[in-house]
């Protein structure tokens, strides 16, 4: 059945309007999830996103009293921004302590459980009568700060990012991008995307064709820029040529934020919060969502609690590696005896080389002692 | 200068020096290594496959040998660079194996003083010097900072440097060296730090060996290519935003780290090499073996 246009228009027009008020009124929610190793400028970045002190930058006074425990920690920061009257409840999370020891494996544990959790205790709540208040703390983007070493991703980035990619909207960023140069900053970048489709890593991806040309034009340069390179900052410096700019001051130059040919910055920006927040919502909340719980329905009956597997992988995880390191021990062990005896041998003959060098020089003073006494007596004769 | 004093005799013969470079991939050890020689000695990281990049190598020790000519004296040095180091999700099995190449070069001088009859060509493999690249975070040291150099300080000269320092504003590394420090201290950790005594030695080292003691850790920026700067050849980076020379002493701590250890400091870094860590080394491991031939 055709559309049919009404005449001179009853107002079915102003249905947008309307929605938007009822949005407006409500205000949004939005969870944003900064992932990486510490010193990666992941406070600084938030801050200079949405241009207040969301998160205080780390103290440094306790950092003797810290326990002797390497866990990864899940920080939740809530905020309440607004602008012209619209209000947003953003919460930060947090995950100091990822990748920061020497040993890491299962690091990444805390945080796919934490994210997991979200989908599972929103689903639970659907299922309760009363479905008024839902406290909806789903991660609905996740940016994953990787280390500027301008070679490539490292495995345990690879490790982490796969299994982020398929749960949340995971949105891979170059930390401090003003350690490198224009040109080792593309060629990282180009490195960085062979590796994510090399090792299958789903990454935010968005529709890029949009009604008006500016918007798709504008699209396209952005998801031409990923993964992004950012600078963060919330100082204000002045640079060579008078401006006043949020940016590092170097004793060479001043790196600017929002310059587009110093970082991808505004692109970001743009990305986060002008264009695509309600996209990164509603795939939140419509794909990923939807995966968690058709996996859960599949093998779960509705109210059923979940069941925690977690633990068993990891005690017959650490079996396995109690057991390769007794292996290890052993073999070790065995090396060095080995090398122990191949060195007492190779002593020995080098030894027994220098007697035996002594001994055949002996042998000649000898034989020379006795040429001469010979030669006396035959004199004497 | 009490430090010169067996110069002269040495100089036509040329001095021989080992330095070994930990840090993790990333931090500009390569390039330090290049620059430090003027020469391509590291060859440059093929790029990997991308479909291998999850899979996790191991360390490796790699020595490199250069023939330098520092104002008309020869210096034969060996740089052993460690690629790997810090690369895998667990990295404990690093420590041993930087600890085991030490102490192997270690035994080899042992049982080649036990022999009757030595070899006067044999070659001196000890290193003389480690420089443990620190990650600029901006914060303090990490665990497996304090970890490497705790454990290897026993056995050889731990210098503390601070890799890719173009990271850091000058305020912002002023404030890391003085909490790296702090941690180095809280964490009882025996550096190398340019050693002088106040009473014993004249003016001019103390103010020399101070001056470098307040620069630890050397902020280190490589680069092996040069660009033009005001009509002058410079090694140095060039951003959208200003150009880094790598031999500017207001920019980085390059050239100062460079001459201590192949000028100033490299006596001094043998001779303790050689008289207290190679002797505590000797002493360690004749009283164990003394001990098990007890048992």
């Amino acid at each position: 059945m055709a559309p049919a246009q009404t005449g001179a228009g009853i107002g079915i027009a102003n249905l947008p309007n309307q929605r938007h008020k009822i949005v407006a009124k409500r205000g949004g929610n939005f969870t944003l999830m900064v992932c990486g190793e510490s010193g990666l400028g992941k406070t600084t970045f938030i801050n200079t996103l949405f241009t207040t002190t969301i998160k205080t930058p780390k103290s440094y006074k306790r950092r003797f009293n810290k326990s002797a425990e390497k866990t990864v920690e899940i920080e939740i920061i809530r905020a309440e921004l607004e602008e012209k009257q619209f209000n947003i409840k953003l919460s930060v999370v947090d995950t100091p302590g990822f990748g920061d020891y020497t040993n890491n494996r299962d690091s990444w544990l805390p945080i796919i459980d934490f994210i997991d959790d979200q989908h599972e205790s929103y689903m639970r709540q659907e299922h309760q009568p009363r479905r008024q208040d839902l406290s909806d703390m789903r991660v609905h983007c996740c940016l994953y700060f990787i280390r500027p070493t301008g070679h490539t991703l490292k495995p345990l980035d690879i490790e982490v990012m796969k299994r982020l990619g398929t749960r949340v909207n995971l949105i891979p960023v170059i930390a401090k991008a003003d350690t490198m140069t224009p040109t080792d900053l593309h060629k990282f970048k180009k490195r960085i995307l062979e590796v994510i489709a090399a090792q299958n890593i789903q990454c935010y991806t968005f529709p890029l064709e949009s009604d008006d040309e500016a918007s798709t034009k504008r699209n396209m340069s952005i998801m031409a820029a990923m993964p992004f390179s950012i600078i963060g900052s919330t100082d204000d410096v002045m640079t060579n040529d008078g401006r006043t700019v949020k940016g590092r001051q170097y004793s060479w130059g001043v790196a600017e934020v929002e310059n587009e040919d110093h970082c991808d910055f505004k692109k970001l920006r743009q990305l986060l919060i002008r264009t695509h927040m309600l996209d990164l919502i509603s795939s939140t909340e419509e794909t990923h969502y939807e995966v968690y719980r058709h996996a859960q329905m599949e093998t779960r009956k509705i109210g059923e609690p979940k069941v925690k597997t977690v633990t068993n992988p990891k005690w017959k995880e650490e079996e396995e590696s109690l057991r390769k390191r007794f292996t290890e021990q052993v073999r070790l062990e065995e090396n060095r005896f080995r090398s122990w005896e191949q060195q007492l041998i190779a002593e020995r003959d080098r030894l027994n080389k220098d007697l035996e060098a002594e001994h055949s020089h002996i042998k000649a003073l000898e034989a020379e002692l006795e040429a001469m006494t010979a030669g006396l007596s035959s004199k004497r004769k | 200068m009490a430090h010169r004093i067996g110069r002269r005799k040495n100089v036509k013969k040329g001095f021989q020096f080992t330095l070994m470079v930990v840090g993790a991939s990333g931090l500009g050890r390569t390039t330090f290594i290049n620059t430090l020689c003027d020469a391509d000695v590291v060859p440059k990281r093929e790029s990997d496959e991308p479909d291998m990049a999850h899979v996790e190598e191991g360390i490796k020790i790699k020595p490199y040998t250069v023939e330098l000519d520092e104002d008309g004296v020869k210096i034969s040095l060996t740089v052993v660079d460690t690629p790997g180091f810090g690369d895998m999700i667990d990295n404990e099995y690093c420590f041993q194996e930087i600890l085991g190449y030490l102490e192997r070069q270690y035994d080899d001088i042992l049982s080649e003083e036990s022999r009757i009859k030595r070899n006067p060509r044999f070659r001196d493999n000890r290193v003389h010097a480690l420089l443990y690249f620190i990650t600029p975070t901006g914060h303090s040291l990490r665990e497996i900072d304090i970890e490497l150099m705790k454990r290897l300080s026993p056995r050889i000269n731990v210098i503390p440097v601070i890799g890719k320092a173009d990271t850091f504003t000058p305020f912002e590394l002023a404030e890391f060296k003085k909490r790296v420090m702090e941690d180095i201290e809280h964490h009882n950790i025996p550096i190398y730090n340019f050693p002088f005594d106040p009473e014993e030695d004249d003016e001019e080292t103390v103010e020399e060996n101070s001056e470098l003691r307040s620069l630890l850790p050397f902020a280190m920026i490589g680069c092996e290519e040069e660009i033009m700067v005001n009509g002058r050849k410079v090694r140095g980076r060039q951003y959208p935003w200003g150009i880094v020379e790598v031999d500017n002493t207001q920019h980085c701590d390059f050239a100062k780290l460079r001459f201590a250890l192949l000028s100033s400091h490299l006596q001094d870094l043998k001779e303790i090499t050689h008289d207290y860590l190679y002797e505590n080394y000797r002493t360690e491991k004749l009283s164990r073996s003394a001990e098990n031939l007890s048992d």
